[in-house]
């Protein structure tokens, strides 16, 4: 068994290689409150909070956690969509943290975003050939009949029909759509693609489709994903590691397979135990968890997770837990390990 | 007879089996908007009057001609050669109600045009930068507001007392642009928090592309029906200030300066056909305009299915 894990981690190692792609180091995203008459800052939305991981080239970094825990907007502050507070971010060797306007424009064909909801996430009055091919054209100079070959290219590359060249988003289903917002993401070949829980929206059935179409692209263009979601079998589907955030905070990293087998954090073991189990005959214990989030204006002094944690020690209400590596390659924040 | 059947159907089949003609969400509710009969029947009315305008000098005479006075022909009821009767002054009615169309009409298109340029642009502009931008340019907006519109033009046209038509539609535009700005600036602003504007960002588009090829088309429609009731309050507002003496200089024929000439008692109780074509037609251009407008309104609505 444990020869077998070994090997394919070599094969992983084989697919993505050891060289970084992404280094995310202290990442804060903060939203001031602003009120009263003054427009002073009242509080403080912590939406991400330290947050540091990395990814590898050509590998599938899976980010979970509840709705409001702050995946979404890591994925978007590392795309530079929005502004970080504090922190780093480190692409391909070079820091875009603090590049702006022309410079950040030029990098932006490196890293692209699929986006959570295909309704909002096209233009509802640009053609699809238009929407296609507006990334190539904000870099390339490229005649009409050049662009039209590329983007009908892209159209078959992701399996829509050519005639979806001359429609409009609103005569697509949503899985079509995601599918023109991935072909839109893929226009400029990039290195990294952040997919913003890209099949939540969608129905069951089409989401496995565009799942793998996903898969397929990745093997075909090397791309490394960043991939966001809350639905724990999708993120064991396409990953190959998996971060888990819990109120801004990341509180566990770790290979796919050692994250299902063995979680360590309580949080994480919560979640894996709400997977819901096809065979009946299979006894499951199920963590159920007390409480709901707390605010994010507000979090727990200490462990953001103690309120709700059944093994919170007394360390756990002062001390906030640094993540830190307690087993090869995974990395968990919690004071229950030392 | 019977085996060439199906020969005859199959391309019948492969007709109908083809997709559908795109439908761009313009087509749609030009669609919607050609099937709205009241706004049809108004559209060919407003037409009318446009084209009936701008031949007004084939048609009747040429402008000159309107403005002379002609003592023999004073104040005669509509005939075969005056089809409208003639004013105090002699002149002939009907011409110069076309020709009046023209400088009413040509005012407040040009009123309307410079005040949805400014006001969208100035609307865009805040709406999307936000932050220091939108508070300098809403400011100005503000300040702008503050002008008493009639009062101010007042003002300006005894200012410049050599003042043409030009300076009218100047004057008016420069002060009538901000409540555009503000509907603009509002419609971007929520229109911007779609994710598809995110979406541009992150493949690279510059702002002044996302402006203009993403949130303008989308609120294009606000903006088509803003214009429609600014070119109506235009014509109205154009015809006031004449009829108040302060508008068109008097020797140049519009609407409101026929008008004008119903503030005499004498004229307005029983010289009916001096006042009555030109008022007729002003009121029935501004109705047609809004129903024009109200029938844009419900095209561009996806909600309504009229």
């Amino acid at each position: 068994m444990s020869i077998e894990r070994k090997n394919t981690a070599v094969l992983k190692k084989d697919k993505s290689t050891n060289e970084l792609l992404l280094e995310v180091k202290n990442l804060k995203t903060y939203y001031p409150l602003k009120g009263g008459i003054l427009r002073r800052t009242i509080a403080v939305v912590k939406a991400v909070d330290d947050v540091s991981f990395e990814i590898r080239k050509g590998e599938t970094l899976g980010l979970v956690g509840e709705s409001g825990c702050g995946k979404s907007t890591t994925g978007r502050t590392i795309l530079r969509l929005l502004e970080p507070t504090d922190g780093q971010i480190i692409f391909d060797g070079q820091d875009i943290t603090n590049v702006r306007g022309t410079s950040l424009r030029k990098m932006r064909q490196d890293f692209q975003m699929v986006f959570q909801d295909p309704y909002a996430s096209l233009n509802p009055m640009m053609m699809v050939g238009h929407l296609v091919s507006e990334p190539i054209r904000n870099y390339n100079n490229k005649s009409e009949k050049e662009l039209k070959q590329d983007v009908l290219d892209l159209l078959s590359k992701v399996g829509l029909p050519e005639d979806a060249y001359y429609k409009y988003p609103h005569e697509f289903s949503g899985g079509q759509r995601q599918r023109i917002g991935i072909a839109r993401a893929l226009a400029l070949r990039p290195k990294l693609i952040i997919a913003d829980e890209p099949v939540s929206a969608l129905d069951v059935s089409v989401q496995s489709q565009v799942l793998n179409l996903l898969k397929e692209l990745q093997d075909e263009f090397d791309l490394t994903f960043l991939f966001i979601a809350h639905d724990l079998s999708v993120v064991k589907h396409m990953s190959d590691r998996i971060g888990v955030m819990y109120l801004g905070g990341l509180v566990e990293v770790a290979e796919k397979d050692n994250i299902y087998a063995e979680p360590l954090h309580p949080y994480t073991q919560a979640l894996i135990s709400a997977i819901p189990e096809p065979d009946p005959r299979k006894k499951k214990e199920r963590i159920i968890l007390e409480g709901d989030v707390p605010s994010p204006i507000d979090p727990p002094k200490g462990c953001t997770f103690h309120p709700r944690c059944a093994h919170a020690i007394h360390e756990c209400q002062s001390v906030k837990p640094i993540l830190k590596e307690v087993k090869p390659g995974h990395r968990v924040a919690c004071h229950l390990y030392k | 007879m019977e085996p060439s059947m199906p020969q005859q159907t199959s391309p019948g089949l492969a007709e109908s089996a083809k997709p559908p003609k795109s439908q761009s969400p313009w087509a749609l509710a030009r669609r919607k908007f050609l099937r709205n009969k009241i706004a049809m029947i108004s559209l060919v009315f407003l037409l009318i009057v446009c084209v009936m305008s701008v031949l007004a000098e084939p048609l009747t005479m040429p402008v000159e001609e309107t403005a002379k006075i002609n003592l023999t022909q004073m104040s005669k009821e509509p005939s075969a050669e005056h089809f409208f009767g003639t004013d105090k002054s002699g002149r002939d009615v009907f011409a110069r109600t076309l020709h009046g169309g023209k400088t009413s009409l040509l005012l407040a298109f040009s009123i309307t045009s410079a005040v949805i340029a400014i006001g969208t642009l100035v609307g865009a502009a805040a709406g999307f930068f936000g932050g220091w931008v939108d508070n300098a340019l809403m400011r100005f907006t503000d300040f702008m507001m503050n002008f008493p519109f009639l009062l101010f033009v007042i003002v300006l046209k005894s200012i410049f007392i050599e003042s043409s038509t030009g300076t009218l539609i100047f004057v008016i535009s420069v002060i009538s642009w901000t409540g555009t700005a503000r509907l603009v600036r509002s419609k971007v602003m929520a229109e911007k928090e779609n994710e598809y504007i995110m979406s541009a960002i992150s493949i690279g588009s510059s702002s002044p592309k996302i402006i203009f090829k993403h949130l303008l088309p989308n609120v294009m429609s606000t903006i088509i029906v803003q214009a429609t009731i600014t070119l109506a309050a235009m014509i109205v507002a154009e015809t006031a200030l004449s009829f108040l003496g302060f508008g068109v200089p008097i020797n140049i024929p519009t609407w409101g300066n026929m008008l004008q000439e119903a503030r005499s008692p004498d004229v307005l109780t029983s010289k009916w056909w001096i006042w009555i074509p030109p008022a007729a037609i002003l009121t029935l251009t501004i109705l047609s305009i809004n129903f024009i407008g109200e029938g844009l309104k419900d095209a561009f609505n996806p909600k309504s299915n009229r």
